[in-house]
């Protein structure tokens, strides 16, 4: 197992290091000077030169790419263009308001998709399986920010039952957290919640198939004890790589929603940083989430490891 | 839920069908398939207005009508008007144009880069595999909306660049099906044979490994269809895609929020255009995966663009 | 926990009475079964053989009501211990599988749950019907390795499947099969899957349990070479129906149904001077969808006629216990 883990966390090494080449890269992409855009009309030659030069752009790009590795390892990602904040500081305060919101996601996404996901597929064909199937082909196809839009056009303005926007945080007030939170993590967890229950059907559904259902079948289990025991352990594997794959997707992909209910997370970091052309936020921003995202994969893998003995041995 | 064994005692039981057309028994199976057909047939409806779209809205795109601005659905305005006093339903109609242009060029480009690279990973393996496939593990490394918005920061917004941006966000999944497609047939007895007959490697890749790993790559590009055309509203919403004056369903629905109040109408229509595009793709691209490959999944993996 | 039930005390373990198996299926009701009766006595083994798609895998899981009922249609009685399997309830069923009629599929490989340990796998129907937990049912399922063969039990009951080489795996599935004591084992296909050295060795083990524990033994195969070691009587499957039974002597030596024939003379006969070709039998089995009215070896026997394809043969019993299903007496098939 700890070779395994190992190998791993090499793959992921090379990735990031894969990643971080990618996120240097936009920089020097830009057309046209990107400290001379970010400054736009508040030129002054003076702010000009020490941004370059704090920025490190004078020198030989791939002299420029290390310095700029080396100080990203050591946790400094430079400072923002437009307020001269330490980038890692922007960022971190940010990642906790992405962090809940994905995580309320995710636990809205389970709740729907792993009930109905199973009672689907061992019902299947029936009536429940039929509603539960159509609804999630809808669900998967609903774009998120205009779902947003709705539930807030819904429930805020035309139920007033929830604000339409906005974060309070739980230590202040947490009920109000809560109302806050509700309808951006419905918006992205009921689409998620779609994806995963397709998932989680197809996974109970191809294990039910297995000949070693027979053979505990034969035996005289009931179906519980089949379920329990034979059906739901080797479904469980393909389920929790869809839902940390999904887990990595919430963290990154809420850009959109965080926009539409002014959620202070770093997707809405990373637009603001693109509208302000502050480049070194955009690739803080790009490189955190990157990363928490491999790391996700590489928990992903450890656990389908742990869970699959098969892949243990290898 | 039918036991395998009784499974495969039926199908072993049965003569042999006559020999019908791949094609044809693909068209068979999705046509019955009453979710597809229904796809096929609202897709269908769509290229037809998109194509003619000038010609069926009844207003062009820059008319403004501002005695009837904010004006809710009526029999003159079908959609209702914006806050410009222009015709929501001919804005919608003709924003059909753009999402399917830069969804099928932005797959097409995912196809034309991606392909290759999942064929020549697969086929040669080793360390061009391992290189190529590191390659697109780093693309597989940023969630992919937030690769697009990225590459647009740097490339500047704009229709072009968006097709761009998207296209290299579906690359690596379609370098991974066909890489993996390859890697199931390589090893076959046909291509055995044909080598040990002296073929060369492109002539085997052309003849015996293409033919085979096209059904998943067809299954992949009509979801994948889907959700280019998800995101590209995603990022018209976000200003990064298209750009004024021609109107694209994402930037309807961003203008409509600071009116959800007054003129829900503006933000519904356009969605819901969204909405039943992707769902006619979806239904489609699934049709044609349980009849081209029922083993695939990958419903999963397109939809990262958005949420 | 199931209550442990007497044991039967007549002969006669299984009593099968015109069993009928139909699947609906998009295309039509295939006719899977189409009347099968037979028996099978304590301590005896009954051999069915027949090609994919005879219908023999189909009408062993019928027994045991293994098969999903719709689209599946089971008609008919199997008597076991005075009761009819097929008529049984959930309850009553799941208390007769794995514990006074077992059965044990072909491929090991998928037959095993792979994230499960062999020693979980084998405890589950000894904790299940025979009441045992913890320590003792442990012990039992090692005791059970070791009898089937299996190195270092001890150890091994805590490995998983894949950690077997497929022979072991079987013998894993045969141990499982045997935890109860059945008073009837079937195995379908048991060995099919393994190459011959294992065949041999597993034929071996298993008549050597089957005298040991008195069980009757129901062995469904397509391969012929390894009913001869095996079996007392063998039944002969085609179209879903019986073609042939006889003692595993009398089938061998007199060979009466034409299919019976055929397959015989299509085995590899070792030992022959001159190199010869194999006498395959020409055409394909019936598609169940489409069954014939006839014979359903009409269309493939050489010595058909008009009457074959339309009026069903009864059997005739040129000796007792052996029994033809064919318009024809031997003498004037073969001459």
């Amino acid at each position: 197992m700890t070779g395994f883990v190992l190998r791993r966390i090499g793959q992921m090494a090379i990735a990031l290091f894969g990643v971080s080449i990618v996120v240097f890269a936009l920089i020097h992409f830009v057309p046209g000077d990107p400290v001379r855009i970010a400054l736009g009309t508040r030129f002054d030659p003076e702010i000009y030169a020490t941004l370059r030069e704090r920025a490190g752009l004078n020198e030989p790009i791939l002299i420029q790419y290390w310095n700029w590795l080396f100080a990203a390892i050591r946790g400094d990602l430079g400072v923002s263009f437009r307020s001269g904040q330490p980038v890692t500081a922007i960022v971190l305060q940010r990642l906790p308001a992405t962090i809940t919101l994905a995580g309320a996601a995710l636990a809205i996404a389970l709740l729907v998709s792993l009930p109905l996901g199973i009672l689907s597929a061992l019902r299947s064909g029936s009536r429940l399986d039929y509603v539960a199937t159509t609804a999630s082909q809808i669900g998967v196809s609903v774009p998120d920010f205009w779902a947003g839009i709705m539930y807030i056009l819904l429930f805020s303005l035309t139920l007033s039952w929830l604000p339409p926007s906005g974060y309070s945080p739980f230590s202040q007030d947490p009920l109000g957290w809560l109302s806050h939170l509700l309808l951006p993590a419905m918006t992205v967890g009921l689409i998620s919640g779609s994806i995963l229950f397709r998932f989680v059907r197809s996974a109970v559904l191809e294990a039910l198939n297995q000949d070693y259902v027979r053979t505990a079948r034969a035996k005289g289990l009931s179906q519980l004890a089949v379920v329990r025991d034979h059906v739901l352990p080797n479904a469980w594997i393909p389920i929790v790589t869809v839902v940390g794959l999904q887990l990595g997707f919430l963290l990154g992909g809420v850009v959109v929603v965080e926009l539409i209910f002014a959620w202070p997370g770093l997707g809405r970091l990373a637009l603001l940083a693109v509208e302000d052309r502050d480049f070194t936020v955009l690739q803080g921003t790009v490189l955190y989430i990157a990363f928490i995202f491999l790391i996700i994969n590489l928990l992903v893998d450890i656990i389908y490891g742990w869970l699959d003995p098969r892949i243990r041995y290898d | 839920m039918t036991d395998r064994a009784s499974q495969r005692t039926l199908d072993a039981g049965e003569p042999p069908v006559e020999h019908r057309s791949r094609l044809r028994t693909t068209f068979e199976t999705v046509r019955r398939n009453r979710l597809a057909v229904i796809g096929g047939v609202v897709l269908t409806a769509l290229a037809v207005v998109a194509l003619f779209a000038d010609a069926i809205a009844p207003y062009t795109i820059n008319e403004v009508d501002v005695a009837n601005r904010l004006a809710p659905p009526s029999t003159t305005y079908p959609f209702g008007t914006d806050e410009l006093g222009r015709d929501v339903f001919s804005r919608v109609i003709i924003a059909s144009r753009v999402s399917l242009r830069v969804g099928f060029i932005a797959v097409g480009l995912a196809l034309v880069i991606g392909v290759p690279i999942g064929l020549i990973a697969g086929y040669f393996g080793r360390t061009i595999d391992s290189i190529l496939m590191r390659a697109m593990d780093v693309l597989f490394s940023f969630p992919a909306i937030l690769l697009a918005i990225a590459i647009l920061a740097a490339l500047g917004s704009g229709i072009t660049n968006a097709m761009l941006a998207i296209g290299i966000v579906y690359t690596p999944i379609f370098a991974r099906i066909t890489r993996g497609s390859v890697l199931s047939v390589r090893e076959s007895v046909f291509v055995t044979a044909a080598r040990s007959l002296g073929a060369t490697d492109a002539r085997i890749i052309r003849t015996h490994i293409l033919p085979n790993v096209l059904a998943p790559i067809i299954v992949q590009a009509s979801l994948s269809l889907a959700f280019a055309i998800l995101a590209e509203a995603a990022l018209s919403f976000l200003g990064l895609g298209v750009q004024p004056p021609a109107p694209a369903w994402g930037r309807m629905l961003n203008e409509a929020q600071g009116f959800l109040a007054s003129a829900p109408w503006m933000a519904i229509f356009p969605g819901v255009a969204i909405l039943l595009t992707v769902m006619a793709f979806n239904f489609l691209g699934d049709g044609l995966r349980d009849a081209l490959d029922p083993q695939q999944r990958s419903v999963i993996e397109s939809r990262g663009i958005t949420a | 926990m199931t209550a442990p039930a007497p044991r039967p005390t007549a002969d006669r373990v299984l009593t099968v009475d015109d069993l009928r198996v139909s699947f609906g299926t998009r295309t039509g009701v295939a006719r899977v079964v189409n009347g099968i009766s037979y028996h099978v006595d304590r301590g005896e083994t009954l051999a069915i053989v027949g090609e994919s798609g005879s219908g023999k895998s189909v009408s062993a899981l019928s027994l045991l009501q293994l098969l999903p009922t719709p689209p599946a249609r089971v008609e008919g009685i199997a008597t076991f211990d005075g009761r009819d399997l097929l008529s049984l309830s959930e309850g009553g069923i799941r208390a007769i599988r794995g514990n006074r009629v077992a059965m044990i599929f072909q491929d090991p490989m998928t037959s095993l749950n792979p994230v499960r340990t062999i020693g979980r796998q084998l405890m589950e129907p000894i904790e299940l019907h025979l009441g045992l937990r913890g320590d003792a049912a442990r012990g039992r399922a090692i005791d059970l390795l070791q009898t089937v063969g299996i190195p270092s039990p001890e150890r091994r009951i805590d490995d998983y499947p894949h950690q077997f080489s497929g022979g072991m795996r079987q013998r894993v599935m045969i141990a499982i099969g045997i935890s109860c004591e059945p008073d009837l084992l079937i195995a379908d296909e048991a060995t099919t899957a393994l190459d011959v050295t294992t065949q041999a060795q597993i034929v071996e083990e298993m008549e050597s349990l089957q005298s040991r524990l008195g069980m009757a033994l129901v062995w469904i195969t397509h391969d012929l070479g390894v009913v001869a070691g095996i079996a007392d009587r063998v039944m002969v499957l085609y179209g879903g129906r019986i073609m042939e039974e006889a003692a595993v002597s009398e089938l061998y030596a007199q060979r009466r149904h034409p299919y019976t024939r055929g397959l015989l003379e299509s085995l590899p006969t070792p030992g022959v001077d001159r190199p010869h070709r194999l006498t395959a039998i020409p055409g394909l089995p019936p598609n169940p969808s489409r069954m014939p009215p006839g014979c359903p070896f009409e269309p493939r026997c050489p010595h058909a006629v008009e009457r074959c394809a339309t009026e069903r043969p009864q059997y005739r019993s040129p000796v007792p216990g052996h029994r033809v299903a064919c318009h024809f007496e031997p003498e004037e098939l073969y001459g």
